[in-house]
C-alpha cells in the first residue's frame, strides 16, 4: 500500500540516502512555492474605510486622461461600471462628446443667470415663483431652479434609490447632478440623507464594477473584494471566508458554477426523497396514505384494511391464488410506467452513488481538520525529543496537501456526476466518446484518491515516537506523497479544462488549480 | 407635501389659454386640489376629432416631484390606452416625468399621444392588435367609440328614443330608462339589455 507513490514514473526523487539531497528538495520545494506566490493575481480586500482610496486610481486615471472634474469623472465611471478599459474604447471609437452624452456629462461652461443678475429676482420654472438669485442653483448643464426644488427632488431621487443618476429637473435634460451641489443642498435639509447619499455613490464601486463583489460572509464582515484579471477564480477574504467570486457560492473548482449550484440544489432539496417516494410506495386507494411494501406478494394490505394491487394499485377483493386477486385483472403490460420507474431508480442510485463519495470525502474532511492539533502535539514532541531538529514544515504542509485534495476530490466527484450523467450537457457526444472521457476522467479521479488515501494514513502515524532513521523514511514519504497528490491534481484540473469542458453546451471555466490553495486577498496599500 | 401654490398657479395658467388649447383643468371637489378632471379636445384629424375626453388626475404627495396619476373616464380605443380601465402608456407620466413639466403640459403629451399611437409599446394588445393588422377596421372602431362615448348631446331626446324603440324595446320603457340614467343612451342600452 505504502509503495505506490515509488512506482509512479513521473515521480523523479527515486533516491534520497543522501541527506544532502533530501535538505536540496525542500530548498526546491520551497522555491516553487515562492514562485507560485508571486504569479498569483493581485486580489484586495476593499474594506469601509478604503473605499474611497480603493476608487481613487480609477478616477484619478480618468481625470487626468480627460482633464475632467473629480465628480464628472465619477459620473463618467458609474455610467460605464467602472471599466476603464471601455470606457476608453469608447473614447477613441466614438470621440468625447458621445461618451460624456450618454454619461450625461456636460462639461461646457455657461453663463449663470443666477450670478449675472445677483440682485435681482429669478423665476424658478417648478414651483413658479420670483425668487432671489441667491437662492437659485444651476447645474453644469446651465438650467437653473431655487434651492428649495432642487432639495425637494434630490430627497425624492435619492429614496428611490437613484442617487448614482440624480437627472436635472429639465424635460428631456439627461445630465447628472453635481454631486457636491448636492450634497450641500441635501446636508442643509437632512444630514442623514446626505449620508445615504454619499455612501451610494461609494458603493456604486462594489455594485456596479463586474471586478469587485461584497464577501458573501454571513454575518457580513463588511469588507469587499477587487480582482484584477479573470472572474472565474476563488479568493478568500481577510474575515477568512473562502470563496468562487464567479458564483460567492463556497469554493468548489474542479465543479463548474452551474453544475455546483445544481449539485447544492440537487442535495438540499427533496427531489431524492421523493423520487424515493414515488419509485418505492403507492398511494391506498382508499385512504390514499403512502404504503411501503415490506414484503410478500402483490396483494397488499393498507393499514386502513384496504387490499390492493401493488403491480397496479387498484382497489381489490381480499382473498388470492398465486396466479389471480379477486375481483381484479392488472396484467396488461404498460411500457411508459415501467420506463419512468426504471429511470428514477436509476437516476438515484446515480446520485446516492456519486453523492456517498462526496459526502464521504467532506467528512473525511472534517476529521482532517481535527489532526492538525495531534499533528502540532507531535511536533512538540519532536521537538523536545531533539533540540536540533527543529525543522517540520514538512508536516504542516503535508496536511494542508491533504486538505486540499480532498476538497477538490469531494468537488469532483459533483462535476462528474453532471458531466457524465443524463442530463445531456454535452454537446452531441456519442456513448462511444462519452466512455473513452469517463474512463480518462475516473484514471485520474481513482490517481488521485489512492494518493490521498495514503498521504491520510501517513500523516496519522504516531511518527512522534519513532528513531530518528524512521522518522526520516516518513518525511520523505510525506514530502513524496504531497508532491505527486500535488501533480495528480494539477493533472486533473488540466484534463478538466482542456478535454471535458470544451465538450459542455454551455462555455463554463473553472478556477484554474494553484498549489498554494486559494487566493488571499491583500489589504489595499493606501 | 403637495405644492397647492404651483397647483393653484397651474390652474390659472391653464384657464387663460382654454381658447386656444382647448385643454381644462377643474378641481374634483372645491376642498381639495389633489383630486383634478382634465379635459382635452380629440386632435383635429384622427379618429377622435370631435370628442371631448376626460380624464381622471390625482396629484401624488411629492407633485411636481412625481408625476401625476392620470386615467381616462371617457372610453377610448387607443392601443396605449386600456379600453377596459382608461389607464395610459406614456413614457412622461413615468420614468420621463420632469418638475418642470406641468398638468397642462402632461395632457397635451396625452393628446399628442392619440394622434400618434405607438403600438408597439402597447397597453391594449387587443387594440394594439387590430392598429397593427386591420388598420381600417381600428379606425372605424375609434371613430365609432369617440361617437358614443365622447360625444355628450350628439342626439336630441327623441332621436334617442326612436333609436331605441328601432331596437325593438318598448317605447315607455325607453323612456323611462333614458331617463334613469341621465339622458346616456349607452347606459339606456346597457340597462334595457340587461333587464
Amino acid at each position: 500500500m505504502g509503495d505506490c507513490t515509488n512506482s509512479d514514473d513521473d515521480s523523479v526523487y527515486h533516491d534520497y540516502d543522501s541527506g544532502d539531497d533530501e535538505d536540496q528538495y525542500v530548498e526546491l520545494q520551497r522555491l516553487e512555492y515562492d514562485t507560485f506566490i508571486s504569479k498569483d493575481p493581485v486580489i484586495t480586500v476593499i474594506t469601509k474605510e478604503s473605499l474611497l482610496a480603493a476608487q481613487r486610481e480609477d478616477l484619478s486615471n480618468v481625470m487626468e486622461v480627460l482633464s475632467l472634474k473629480e465628480h464628472h469623472a465619477r459620473t463618467l465611471l458609474i455610467h460605464y461600471c467602472w471599466d476603464v478599459d471601455k470606457l476608453l474604447a469608447i473614447l477613441v471609437e466614438k470621440g468625447k462628446d458621445e461618451l460624456y452624452r450618454k454619461a450625461g456629462v456636460t462639461s461646457v461652461e455657461h453663463d449663470n443667470p443666477a450670478s449675472s443678475k445677483l440682485s435681482s429676482m429669478v423665476s424658478c420654472n417648478v414651483c413658479i415663483e420670483e425668487v432671489p438669485a441667491a437662492n437659485v442653483t444651476t447645474m453644469d448643464c446651465g438650467h437653473y431652479f431655487c434651492n428649495d426644488c432642487w432639495t425637494e427632488h434630490f430627497i425624492v431621487k435619492i429614496n428611490e434609490g437613484q442617487s448614482r443618476r440624480i437627472t436635472c429637473m429639465e424635460y428631456q435634460c439627461d445630465a447628472i447632478c453635481d454631486e457636491e451641489k448636492v450634497r450641500t443642498l441635501v446636508n442643509a435639509r437632512d444630514p442623514n440623507l446626505a449620508e445615504k447619499f454619499d455612501r451610494f455613490l461609494l458603493e456604486s464601486y462594489i455594485e456596479d464594477s463586474r471586478k469587485v463583489k461584497w464577501c458573501p460572509s454571513v454575518p457580513h464582515c463588511g469588507n469587499a473584494i477587487r480582482i484584477e484579471d479573470d472572474v472565474v477564480c476563488e479568493v478568500q477574504c481577510t474575515c477568512g471566508v473562502q470563496f468562487c467570486f464567479n458564483c460567492l457560492s463556497e469554493t468548489h473548482s474542479p465543479c463548474p458554477c452551474f453544475m455546483w449550484a445544481l449539485w447544492v440544489k440537487k442535495c438540499q432539496d427533496d427531489s431524492e426523497t421523493l423520487n424515493y417516494i414515488s419509485f418505492h410506495t403507492k398511494h391506498c386507494p382508499k385512504c390514499h396514505k403512502l404504503v411501503e411494501k415490506n414484503g410478500g406478494c402483490n396483494l397488499v394490505n393498507c393499514i386502513c384494511g384496504q387490499p390492493f394491487c401493488w403491480l397496479c394499485g387498484e382497489a381489490t377483493g381480499r382473498t388470492h391464488t398465486y396466479a389471480f386477486i379477486e375481483g381484479h385483472s392488472c396484467g396488461r403490460f404498460k411500457e411508459e410506467t415501467k420506463e419512468k420507474n426504471e429511470r428514477a431508480k436509476k437516476d438515484l442510485f446515480r446520485h446516492i452513488h456519486y453523492h456517498n463519495r462526496y459526502k464521504a470525502h467532506m467528512d473525511s474532511l472534517k476529521l482532517e481538520m481535527k489532526l492538525q492539533t495531534s499533528l502540532e502535539g507531535k511536533i512538540l514532541a519532536l521537538e523536545e525529543r531533539d533540540s536540533t531538529n527543529r525543522e517540520f514544515d514538512w508536516l504542516t504542509k503535508g496536511l494542508f496537501r491533504l486538505s486540499r485534495s480532498r476538497k477538490i476530490l469531494a468537488y469532483s466527484y459533483a462535476f462528474a456526476f453532471y458531466m457524465f450523467g443524463e442530463e445531456n450537457f454535452n454537446r452531441n457526444l456519442s456513448a462511444e466518446e462519452k466512455l473513452i472521457k469517463l474512463n480518462l476522467f475516473e484514471n485520474q479521479q481513482q490517481q488521485l484518491e489512492a494518493n490521498v488515501e495514503v498521504l491520510s494514513s501517513f500523516l496519522e502515524e504516531p511518527f512522534d515516537t519513532y528513531p530518528s532513521h524512521k522518522l526520516m523514511l516518513v518525511k520523505i514519504k510525506i514530502l513524496d506523497l504531497s508532491r505527486t497528490v500535488d501533480n495528480i491534481c494539477k493533472k486533473l484540473y488540466e484534463c478538466i479544462e482542456n478535454d471535458l469542458l470544451s465538450s459542455l453546451l454551455k462555455a463554463s471555466g473553472i478556477a484554474s488549480y494553484k498549489s498554494t490553495g486559494v487566493n488571499k486577498a491583500l489589504e489595499l496599500a493606501c | 407635501m403637495i405644492d397647492f401654490a404651483r397647483v393653484q398657479k397651474e390652474l390659472q395658467e391653464c384657464s387663460k389659454d382654454i381658447e386656444k388649447s382647448g385643454i381644462k383643468v377643474t378641481p374634483k371637489s372645491d376642498s381639495s386640489l389633489s383630486r383634478l378632471i382634465g379635459t382635452i379636445p380629440g386632435p383635429v384629424g384622427t379618429p377622435y376629432e370631435g370628442g371631448i375626453f376626460q380624464i381622471d388626475i390625482s396629484l401624488p404627495d411629492g407633485y411636481p416631484f412625481e408625476p401625476p396619476k392620470m386615467q381616462f373616464t371617457t372610453k377610448v380605443w387607443h392601443p396605449n390606452i386600456s379600453s377596459q380601465s382608461g389607464a395610459i402608456c406614456l413614457d412622461v407620466l413615468k420614468d420621463q416625468w420632469s418638475p418642470a413639466l406641468t398638468l397642462k403640459t402632461a395632457l397635451l403629451s396625452v393628446q399628442a399621444l392619440l394622434s400618434a399611437p405607438q403600438p408597439d409599446d402597447p397597453q391594449d394588445a387587443v387594440v394594439a392588435q387590430q392598429y397593427l393588422k386591420h388598420y381600417q377596421t381600428f379606425v372605424g372602431t375609434a371613430r365609432y367609440w369617440t361617437e358614443s362615448f365622447a360625444k355628450s348631446s350628439s342626439l336630441g331626446v327623441e332621436e334617442k328614443v326612436q333609436k331605441l324603440v328601432e331596437m325593438g324595446f318598448p317605447e315607455a320603457s325607453v323612456r323611462s330608462t333614458l331617463e334613469s340614467v341621465g339622458g346616456d343612451e349607452n347606459l339606456a342600452l346597457e340597462k334595457l339589455c340587461s333587464g
